[in-house]
């Protein structure tokens, strides 16, 4: 008996009740709480597309988190890849903006990727570095203006566009995840690096592919950002910092389920949890502060709910 | 029939800094047989194979495998060359399913265009497993849902689907139960009928002679020789890794003695969730006492449970004063000690001195008015050290540096240097040479006439007739039978009770 429980505790449909539990609990906690400015199927509708911007960087994130590695400078790629689309999108339309932000997104990926690997330097503070770099180099591409999308040049602002693209991505993930060795070998690297070595898996040059696929994935981000926004500003002083937390939250979700084997589906989903959070403390009429605090203390609640270690494990 | 060689080994080296791990052997090995590899901890096998398997890089000298150099730098470039080893230690990667293991670094097959085809991974691996009769481990489980002993049997899967020319096992079996060892011993077996070759790794000299054809011999890092199993005893095996001559009873010969009355420790009811379940047993003063089982019976859950380090735990330990053990912080100041089964994880601090290793629970004791004294702390480690004849070059050489068996030294100086009066020790002497197997056992021996009070948990039923004054035998997480010491008592004995 005990083992069928067990059996049944370490299955994906138990991975998707826990998602689908959470969901629903915060949703009916603000539901309750504010029943007519909360959590209609427009207010819902809405919730789940800016949650999916995040969705596409958590998804990217989740390849160098499973690794152990991390990284500082996704905020500020999302600023400087939009400046390089919106800029190339002026000359090149579509083209120029989708290349642009792809392009400039993976070249930094890239650039990270070699630095790390060559620098033999931890991952957190050779991404605190180059987004010191990135932000000036953001400010000095857009020339120290506001970049902003042309109007003709929006179809990825809402749906269907924002919907079409993010799947697209959410796909592209599903694909390395399971049909290529990427995934298997993030995990590998991420278990045990010395052993994934001696397998004869190239830890150096998938920590690369890591770090490209990553910011893959937040020139995707970057494409959804602007033009959900329209406009891009370039700011210095480590002002990109907050951006890269909201797709971490997601990535966290990502990592806790990685167990019962439905990653993607906890990103999209986690991000639609906190999305709703947020949004049900705007409802609520809470204060910035208390809103943060909250948010901060559910995600905790929720990620020691799934992803705490066993009793007695070591968690570092 | 004339014997093909397989493997020439010649002028093999290799250092560690200023450690000469492996110095100068050459050796050959035929196709078809059994090796055995043996040697005292820090004699240089494990060094050995794992250069052979691309674990290590070669440091001198060359591997010829069917006239072919061969220089594999890591294990799969070795799988390609026809060699496969199975690890000491956990082989198997968490996070990635039981196909995604077996597979790792040979996915090639399941690969389409740069598309991997896990259905027909999984498929494959399932067919592997039902094949080597591990039918219940399932291909598409993620490895993390399975113990220590079914992701071994993967292990084995993984080393020798593909047929090598040369397998070493090292000090494989003491991970597996007796079900997993006997099918270990089939897989070795077959592959010496199949005209392939073992190099089989063992502390375990009955099982190095029952079932190999040859035996190597490393002593400090050199070739000392090979004999033909056949010609050998346990004894010669002893004096041929020692070089000189070592007793076939190096365990207690005392009997008849009796157990004093007063009690030290009363363990009431305890029960840890899904381990062990009402556990009751007095410890004696001057007592050791044994508890023997198989691997999954909870006995090592019993270690944890008195050192008050399992969780979950109901039921009582206490002192004679009527301490309650609580917490590993009660139990370490009243004077229990307690030597994990998994030493590098839970006993040792792997990346740490062997000074700092071992003041680590006395360091409140050597501080004076909380400040710590370097040189004192170093005395004091130094002087344990030296009484356990740890092999080190000084206290300040890292742990991580030492064999297996001045590691366990490591762990005892640290409580014996705390002055423990109740010692539980896990699987003492596992993956230890008869050496330092010998001074264990005499140390056991000399702190029980000291009147300290020594739990041991063993899953070596030789070990538990020879030195233990009682012995509790568990199965399935309760405690299933107790025998009092005697010369009579046999194996058979203990394990009519075990399973």
């Amino acid at each position: 008996m005990s083992k069928t429980i067990e059996k049944l505790k370490s299955s994906r449909y138990y991975g998707l009740f826990l998602l689908a539990a959470m969901l629903l609990f915060f949703y009916g906690f603000f539901k309750i709480l504010t029943p007519s400015n909360f959590g209609s199927p427009s207010n819902l509708y809405s919730y789940l597309q800016s949650s999916i911007i995040y969705s596409v960087g958590g998804c990217g994130l989740y390849f160098i988190v499973v690794m152990g590695l991390f990284d500082f400078a996704v905020g500020a790629n999302i600023v400087l890849s939009s400046i390089v689309g919106v800029i190339l999108s002026k000359h090149y339309g579509y083209a120029g903006f989708i290349l642009g932000c792809l392009g400039c997104g993976t070249l930094i990926g890239f650039l990270i990727g070699m630095l790390y690997n060559n620098l033999n330097v931890p991952s957190m503070i050779v991404t605190v570095g180059l987004m010191l770099i990135f932000e000036s180099l953001a400010v000095f591409v857009a020339g120290g203006v506001k970049q902003t999308l042309d109007e003709n040049l929006r179809f990825f602002s809402g749906a269907p566009g924002n919907i079409i693209l993010a799947g697209l991505a959410f796909l592209l993930m599903y694909f390395i995840l399971n049909y290529t060795k990427i995934g298997t070998y993030c995990n590998a690297i991420g278990s045990n690096e010395f052993v994934a070595k001696n397998m004869g898996i190239n830890v150096k040059k998938y920590k690369l592919i890591g770090f490209m696929l990553l910011h893959f994935f937040v020139g995707i981000m970057a494409i959804l950002t602007v033009s959900y926004g329209t406009t891009m500003t370039a700011l210095t002083g480590m002002s990109t910092m907050s951006r890269n937390f909201q797709p971490l939250m997601g990535t966290f979700f990502g990592v806790a389920f990685r167990k019962y084997k439905m990653p993607i589906t906890a990103i999209i989903v986690g991000e639609f949890i906190i999305s709703i959070i947020f949004n049900g403390f705007v409802a609520l009429g809470a204060p910035t502060t208390i809103q943060n605090v909250v948010t901060g203390a559910a995600l905790l609640a929720i990620v020691s709910l799934t992803a705490r270690g066993s009793k007695g494990s070591v968690v570092k | 029939m004339e014997k093909k060689t397989l493997l020439v080994a010649e002028h093999i080296d290799k250092r560690f800094g200023i450690t000469h791990a492996v110095n100068d052997v050459s050796l050959t090995i035929d196709a078809g047989e059994i090796r055995g590899l043996i040697g005292e901890n820090g004699s240089g096998k494990s060094t050995f194979s794992q250069m052979l398997c691309g674990i290590y890089s070669i440091g001198g000298g060359t591997f010829t495998l069917n006239g072919k150099q061969i220089h594999p730098r890591n294990q799969v470039e070795a799988n390609n060359e026809g060699i496969a080893i199975i690890v000491q230690e956990m082989g198997t990667l968490s996070g990635l399913t039981v196909a995604e293991n077996i597979f790792l670094g040979h996915e090639g097959p399941f690969m389409h265009f740069g598309v991997k085809d896990s259905h027909a991974m999984n498929r494959e691996a399932q067919r592997l497993l039902n094949e080597y009769g591990f039918g219940r481990i399932k291909a598409a489980d993620m490895i993390d849902h399975y113990n220590f002993e079914d992701r071994k049997l993967v292990e084995i899967v993984k080393a020798t689907y593909m047929k090598p020319q040369i397998l070493v096992v090292d000090e494989t079996t003491t991970a597996l139960s007796q079900n997993g060892r006997l099918e270990l011993y089939k897989i070795m077996d077959a592959i010496r009928a199949d005209g392939r070759t073992v190099i089989f790794i063992s502390h375990d000299l009955g099982e190095v002679l029952t079932h190999t054809d040859s035996v190597t011999v490393l002593r400090d890092g050199e070739y000392i020789g090979t004999v033909r199993t056949a010609d050998m005893t346990e004894d010669d095996l002893k004096r041929l890794m020692v070089g000189r001559e070592i007793g076939s009873s190096y365990y207690r010969d005392d009997y008849g003695e009796p157990i004093a009355d007063e009690v030290v420790l009363s363990v009431d009811n305890v029960s840890v969730p899904g381990q062990i379940s009402n556990v009751s047993f007095k410890l004696h003063r001057g007592e050791i006492l044994g508890f023997g089982g198989l691997s999954e019976c909870g006995m090592h859950e019993v270690g944890k449970a008195i050192f008050a380090a399992s969780w979950d735990r109901t039921g009582s330990v206490t002192l004679a004063d009527g301490t309650a053990i609580n917490s590993i912080t009660t139990a370490i100041s009243h004077s229990i000690a307690y030597a994990s089964k998994d030493r590098d994880n839970e006993s040792i601090i792997i990346n740490e001195s062997i000074r700092n290793n071992i003041v680590l629970p006395s360091i409140d004791d050597l501080a004076s008015k909380g400040v710590l004294n370097e040189r004192k702390l170093t005395a004091f480690a130094d002087k344990h050290a030296k009484d356990m004849q740890t092999k080190m070059q000084n206290v300040q050489q890292f742990v991580s540096d030492l064999s297996g068996g001045n590691k366990q030294k490591v762990v005892l100086a640290r409580w014996l240097g705390k002055g423990s009066d109740i010692l539980v020790l896990d699987s003492p002497t596992r993956g230890i040479d008869v050496k330092v197997k010998q001074a264990i056992y005499a140390l056991m021996a000399d702190l029980r006439r000291q009147g300290k009070s020594i739990i041991m948990i063993s899953e070596e039923i030789p070990e538990l007739l020879g030195m233990a004054d009682r012995i509790l035998v568990m199965k399935d997480g309760v405690i299933s039978g107790e025998f009092m010491r005697d010369r009579n008592l046999s194996e058979e004995d203990l394990i009519a009770k075990m399973v």
